[in-house]
């Protein structure tokens, strides 16, 4: 059986023209999807049955176990941490958001440690965005500030810019130029019109530099700037002025950078600049395929996009102190639940050794890195295969992603309904 | 020898990455690009094994060349091993400094530990079935 428009949960571009055949409720072929959607869609490596800690050995136990025992950790905890989040659905999200306001924890999502910083920026200066959509039909000078898409989002260059047809431009791949901006000559860059590289560090100074060209100040640009000579800014400039639309798309090359969100202000408001003499919006390349859906969620819900910190019994937001390295790295939580995400793989060592000393549960469907810090692992079904839920596209897009399997696996949101029952009924 | 470590995604990380336990994932994310000229200096060739010494400890990692790095930084995809020696300071952002670490590079004869064995001297248990 072919299952047409299939919904790619791996990164923030949720593509949704993926064609799936299944066979004997297995996916043996994909079509459309890059490599890491591909592999994802096909992945089998998934863990059978919940598993428990014991000592230094592993049992398994039932999910009525499972689910008992983190309701019990997160109601006896004096300050959980309840991390992850962007590799699920939203209506996982949203139970999560209960629970944590339940027993008074802490939730946070994988965007601390991604596009944190850029939420930061926007707060500040607001966020000058647009869809997909109208960046593939319309623009005509598109600009990737530290982001790889050729690696991190293969098919946004073939869907929105480089390769892709636009509605307005007569000649999509002759008329669109594309500008890279890197410290590394990626892949990217290859197939950039201009490739304009920076020293390491530098990317707050070269932003500054091209701001005070848009405003005439050309007389204070000195020969080169954070290793860009100044013709090339003066080029990049024009490049820029002389376009009908253009977007900024900036990746972690901005967010994890000395400066970190006063890059992203500092881009930001270089795309005000521009806009004063054209049209130009700027967006953050989001990393999972829903992460921008928890920002989302945690923000309808509690008002806040990440870093909500209930121990005072309302919500509390002071990235930095809330957020989930620097709570770990403290050693302040006394339990962690992790969803849709491996906080073992992805944060410092010092994050680690504290997770090593508190009790942990995990939901995901594959063993992975945090497994091993784990009391609890429940696997469950993943969101776009074996279970439907909505996600948000790097855009703020909602599209529901399909389910083309049947397995046995309970969803996020039906092992998380079920525990926020049980922590209910305790503390009612 | 001193270098700038930045980290980042790469094809094979993503395409690991649903599998972490796996030899591939632990063979991308132990891998350090450097450019071919630092290689030359520090006597190393493709696949040798290199001490990377940060803030915060050291990890055995794996030195391949690169036309994409700059003399005096290296690349290494996200993961496991990077993280063994980043510092957990955000600066008050919550984000750690993952692209602007310095580090000190040497040659060594040990070999790079597997993803397992990197969580379990931490306090973790491999789980492996």
């Amino acid at each position: 059986m072919i299952v047409k428009d299939v919904v790619c949960p791996f990164c923030g571009c949720l593509c949704d023209d993926i064609e799936v055949e299944v066979e004997d409720n297995r996916v043996v072929a994909v079509t459309n999807a890059c490599e890491l959607g591909m592999t994802k869609l096909m992945g089998e490596e998934r863990m059978k049955n919940p598993i428990l800690r014991d000592g230094n050995t592993w049992k398994d136990i039932t999910y009525d176990e499972a689910i008992r025992y983190a309701a019990d950790m997160l109601l006896s905890a004096e300050r959980p941490l309840l991390y992850g989040w962007s590799g699920t659905h939203g209506e996982a999200q949203c139970v999560g958001v209960h629970m944590a306001e339940l027993v008074h924890g802490v939730i946070d999502n994988t965007s601390s440690v991604c596009h944190g910083p850029s939420i930061l920026a926007i707060q500040e200066v607001g966020h000058p965005g647009c869809t997909l959509g109208v960046v593939k039909n319309r623009a005509d000078l598109v600009i990737y500030w530290g982001s790889n898409p050729i690696d991190a989002h293969p098919r946004h260059l073939s869907r929105y810019t480089r390769y892709a047809e636009g509605f307005f431009l007569e000649n999509a791949f002759r008329d669109r130029k594309v500008i890279v901006v890197d410290i590394r000559k990626t892949e990217t860059a290859n197939v950039a019109d201009e490739f304009m590289q920076i020293k390491p560090g530098g990317d707050y100074a070269v932003l500054s530099a091209l701001r005070a060209i848009v405003r005439g100040k050309t007389e204070t640009i000195p020969r080169t700037v954070a290793g860009v000579t100044r013709e090339q800014l003066f080029r990049v400039v024009n490049l820029c002025k002389n376009a009908k639309f253009g977007a900024i798309y900036f990746g972690l090359g901005l967010t994890m950078t000395p400066g970190k969100y006063k890059n992203i202000r500092n881009a930001i408001e270089l795309t005000s600049e521009l806009s004063r003499h054209t049209k130009f919006t700027i967006s953050a390349m989001r990393g999972h395929y829903n992460v921008y859906g928890s920002n989302e969620v945690n923000t309808w819900m509690t008002g806040y996009p990440f870093g909500i910190d209930y121990s005072r019994g309302i919500s509390f937001y002071n990235p930095g102190e809330t957020t989930a390295v620097d709570i770990l790295a403290r050693k302040e939580c006394d339990a962690a639940l992790i969803v849709g995400s491996d906080p073992a793989a992805h944060f410092p060592r010092r994050c680690l050794e504290h997770l090593a000393d508190i009790p942990v549960v995990q939901l995901d469907p594959y063993p992975n890195a945090t497994t091993a810090f784990c009391n609890v692992q429940i696997p469950v079904a993943v969101t776009g295969i074996d279970a439907e839920g909505t996600a948000y596209r790097m855009d703020g897009v909602p599209i529901r992603t399909r389910r083309v399997l049947s397995t046995g696996y309970p969803s996020d949101e039906e092992v998380l309904t079920r525990m926020y029952a049980l922590m209910q009924g305790a503390r009612s | 020898m001193n270098f700038l470590m930045i980290t980042g995604r790469t094809v094979n990380q993503g395409v690991t990455v649903e599998n972490k336990t796996s030899a591939a994932y632990a063979a991308e994310t132990s891998t350090c690009f450097m450019h071919e000229f630092d290689m030359l200096e520090l006597g190393l060739a493709d696949g040798d094994p290199i001490r990377v010494t940060g803030p915060c400890g050291e990890v055995v990692m794996r030195a391949i060349g690169s036309l994409e790095v700059e003399m005096g930084s290296i690349f290494v995809p996200y993961g496991p091993y990077a993280n063994h020696i980043i510092a957990a300071g955000t600066r008050s952002t919550g984000m750690p400094d993952f692209k602007s670490h310095e580090v000190t590079i040497e040659p060594t004869d040990e070999e790079p530990k597997t993803v397992h064995r990197l969580m379990e001297d931490l306090g973790g248990l491999a789980y492996d079935r």
